[in-house]
Formats: C-alpha cells, structure tokens, sequence
C-alpha cells in the first residue's frame, strides 16, 4: 500500500489540491459560510480523477503486480489524506481569525470545534456520492461530481438552517464562548465518527463496483 | 525456463457483449517463442488479450500462467508477465525517470543496473516526458519496464501499428533478440501480416470472436495455395472449397486448402503469404 499511496503522490496528485489546502486562509474572513474553504478542496480531487482520465491512471495501475481493489484503497487512501490536511490547515486560520477578530460570522457558523465536525460529514457525503458513484464505470466523472455538490449543499443548507433556526443549538454551536466547548467537541467527534464509517462503507462498495467492471 | 514449454494456456475464454461475442477462445504459447495473435480490426484481439490480465472478466473460461490460475494467483503472475497496449500511453506529460521510479516499487525482481543497460542500448533519455518520444521509443520503453523485471511474458498490444517500417522492423529485431536471448516469450497482436512474416513462430488467427487458427507459422502457411484460372475450367467441385471466390473478366480467384490441391488438376496453383491467407479468409463471399 505504500507504494501506491507513493505512486499517487508522485503521478496522479493534481497540483491544484497543494493550491486548495490554502483556502484555509478564507477562514480569516469575517463574515462568510467557512464551509466554502472546505469545498474547494472536493474540486481538487475531482482534478485528480480527470487528470487520471487523460492519463490512463486505471491501466498502469491496474496492470501493476496488485489486486484491483488495493488501487481503489489507495486512491481513497490520498483522498482522505488530503480532506485531513485541508482541516489541519485550516485550524490556525481558525484560531487567528478568531483572536483577531472575536465578532460574531454574520454569514453562518463560527470557525469552531463544531464547524469542524460538520465539515467532516460533509466530506463523508462527498466520498461516499462521488467516490461509489464514480467507481460504477472507472470512467463518468461528471455526473457523480454534480450529484456529490448538490448533496453536499443540501446538507450544509439544512445544518446551517437547523442550527440558526434552533435557539439551543445557536446559542451553543454558533459561538465562540467556551463555555459551550463540550456540546461543540461532541458534534466534532460525531462527525469524525461520521466521516470514518461513511468512507470505510464508501471505499467497500467501490472496491465491489471496481472488480466487477470491464476496462 | 525451459523451452518448448506451456507457459500461458487460454482455455475456452467465452465473454458477451450487446454486439460481439468471445467464444471459446483457447490457445498456448510456449517459452522461448514469439506468437503473433492475428486477426482484423473488431475481432476480438484486445479482448481477448484483457481478458488474459483480468482487465475484461470473462464469462467463463480459464487462463494460467506458468501452471497458476489467473483468477486465484493474479499478483504473482504479474510480477512475472508484463502487459502493454501498443507503446506506453499513460502520464505522457511525466518524465521517462519518474514514471520507473514509480514503476520499480513494486517488483521484487526489479534490476536496476539491467534497466540502465536497456536504456543506454534504446537510447532513450529518462529525462524526457512520455510525449516527447515517437511511437517507436515508447515501445523501447514499455520493452526496457517490462525487462528490467524479468517478466518472463510480453504481451504486447499492437506494439507494431502506427510505426514506419523502419521502426518496425527495429522492434521485430528486438523481439528476435529477447527471445533467442531466453530472456521473454513474446504474445503480440497485430492486423500487419509482413510482422509475422519477420519473426513470428506461432499464429494464432481470430475472426468474429472464435480462434481459427492456432498453429506454428510455416505449417499453417503451408497449409493454403492460391489459385486462378479461366472460369470455363472450374468445377463445382473446386468452387465449394474455395474461400474468397472472386471472378472478373471470365478469370476466377481464390484460396483453397492444400489437402483440396486433388480438386484443382491443371489449375494453377501458387504458395500463399500471410496476408493472403487473412484477404481470402475475411473477404465475404
């Protein structure tokens, strides 16, 4: 598996996801849905795959001394590397955007502890959208792509308007008082409890799909 | 590896698509020989060579290598075989040394020392991308790869098509070379006759998705005559057994069997090349 997780470093990576992981940055503005810098990052993976499209990343790989099904865990294997690195990036932005300027995000959730943790299911949803759907053929990008935002959309829509329309869950999920830590360290630990099922369920099926497709 | 012996044996590969169909398809090729797996555009011949490396799952049907099941034993068959869709046609825009250092990872047999020979002796560069080679030195590349693992099977997918006649022939040598070198047994495809007439010691002929042939080279050449003559001396004897009949201008043409020649007295009769053979076999009646 090493070999492959260094094989996707060294030929399929698109470049564009190092350039991706420094949308962490927009977390210094301070009004705006963070969620976005998070996004950007999914269209960085998409970039992989339409790069493997052009350069027939499923032959070499496949033709490797492997089974199938591990060139599939690696790919899930940079994906998730990367959506990690794009919430460790983002945390010092987090904490310097919120020492500089403790005033309220007008435009959705703070960067907290919570943000974080929704942040990892909408990363879940993303995998497991795009990733099953497009390992259906190792080929159609589009579509799974589409289906995967609009899901991911949906998702941060309905979290945001739960949370702004619940006055519990505003007064303790969108604020930086840390008195209500506990109640935000337990939607991140949901989430990345979330995050960890969803993928380990999505690479599953899209192993299965892989080895039954003709290439 | 010693000679002469079965070391890939395809055995009844059936698969179905909406518009064609693989049926039956079984052949072997032996160590120390170079098989040519012929046959036109749309037979079957990249099919049947995926479905050797599980790329294609076939619907039923058995291929081993070196005695091992393809289906139970696929990753150490791997590292002993190597497969190639003509030269190499992926990561163009990476260079030569970057895609090796990729590559070697993941063969234990991996001989460094082998690979710098092969590059020196093709002359190919490692700093230069995969785009920046002609057709003729990715085949040089995917060759010194598959070498410097000591695969002991090539299957090459039209390594041939697209390519002068002078490269060509340049890879036909190379060929040669690996095989009376006991280094690899060769299995490549091609729709160029004049390939297998160069240096192919086995045929194997597909046409609509069924092996017609399976045989050494000079006895399945041997095995037809053309023949022509003036239409008022053919009988309907001779017209059953001949394939890819044509007539014009009171003249008739075609291709019989050898053992028909007794059907043919007084007709006249010529060997038959390659591309004859595959004209007169396809040509519809």
């Amino acid at each position: 598996m090493k070999d492959l997780i260094y094989k996707e470093f060294k030929l399929a990576i698109h470049p564009t996801c190092y350039l991706f992981l420094l949308m962490g940055f927009m977390l210094l503005i301070p009004n705006y849905p963070y969620y976005v810098a998070f996004f950007y990052q999914t269209l960085g993976i998409f970039f992989i795959f339409v790069g493997g499209q052009a350069n027939n990343d499923v032959y070499f790989t496949t033709l490797l001394p492997i089974p199938k099904r591990a060139a599939v865990k690696a790919r899930f294997g940079i994906i998730v590397i990367i959506e990690l690195a794009q919430i460790v990036v983002s945390i010092p932005f987090a904490v310097l955007r919120n020492s500089l300027n403790p005033a309220a995000n007008q435009a959705g959730m703070e960067a907290n502890a919570a943000l974080f943790g929704l942040v990892f299911i909408m990363f879940a949803i993303f995998n497991l959208i795009f990733l099953t759907m497009f390992y259906k053929t190792a080929f159609k990008l589009g579509l799974p792509y589409v289906f995967a935002c609009g899901a991911m959309a949906i998702f941060v829509g309905a979290a945001e308007a739960v949370i702004q329309l619940t006055p519990a869950l505003k007064i303790a999920l969108d604020t930086l008082d840390p008195s209500y830590l506990p109640q935000q360290l337990a939607v991140l630990i949901f989430g990345m409890v979330v995050f960890t099922l969803v993928t380990v369920l999505a690479y599953l099926r899209s192993a299965a799909r892989f080895e039954k497709i003709d290439l | 590896m010693e000679n002469g012996r079965d070391i890939l044996s395809v055995q009844n590969l059936n698969k179905s698509y909406e518009a064609f169909k693989l049926r039956d398809v079984s052949f072997t090729l032996k160590a120390g020989t170079i098989m040519g797996f012929i046959g036109r555009n749309g037979a079957g011949k990249t099919t049947t060579l995926k479905a050797m490396v599980n790329l294609v799952h076939a619907d039923s049907g058995s291929v081993q290598y070196f005695g091992m099941d393809l289906q139970t034993r696929e990753a150490e068959i791997k590292q002993r075989i190597s497969f190639a869709f003509g030269g190499v046609d992926y990561y163009l825009q990476k260079k030569l040394g970057t895609i090796t250092g990729v590559y070697k990872r993941f063969y234990d047999q991996w001989d460094e020392k082998a690979y710098e020979n092969y590059l020196k002796m093709f002359a190919l560069d490692p700093n230069k991308k995969i785009k920046e080679l002609s057709q003729g030195m990715q085949v040089k590349y995917s060759l010194a790869l598959a070498l410097s693992h000591y695969a002991e099977i090539l299957i090459l997918d039209e390594p041939t098509s697209g390519l002068d006649p002078v490269s060509r022939d340049e890879i036909l040598t190379i060929f040669e070379d690996v095989v009376d070198g006991n280094q690899a047994s060769i299995l490549f495809s091609t729709h160029i006759t004049s390939d297998l007439d160069k240096c192919a010691d086995d045929i194997t002929y597909i046409k609509n998705g069924a092996i017609l042939f399976s045989e050494d080279r000079d006895s399945f050449v041997d095995s037809y005559r053309l023949v022509e003559g003036p239409l008022d001396r053919l009988t309907e004897e001779l017209k059953s057994v001949i394939m890819g009949f044509h007539q014009r201008r009171g003249e008739f043409s075609g291709m019989i069997n050898t053992r028909d020649l007794k059907m043919a007295p007084g007709i006249k009769c010529s060997p038959a090349d390659l591309e004859a053979i595959m004209v007169h076999m396809e040509r519809k009646a």
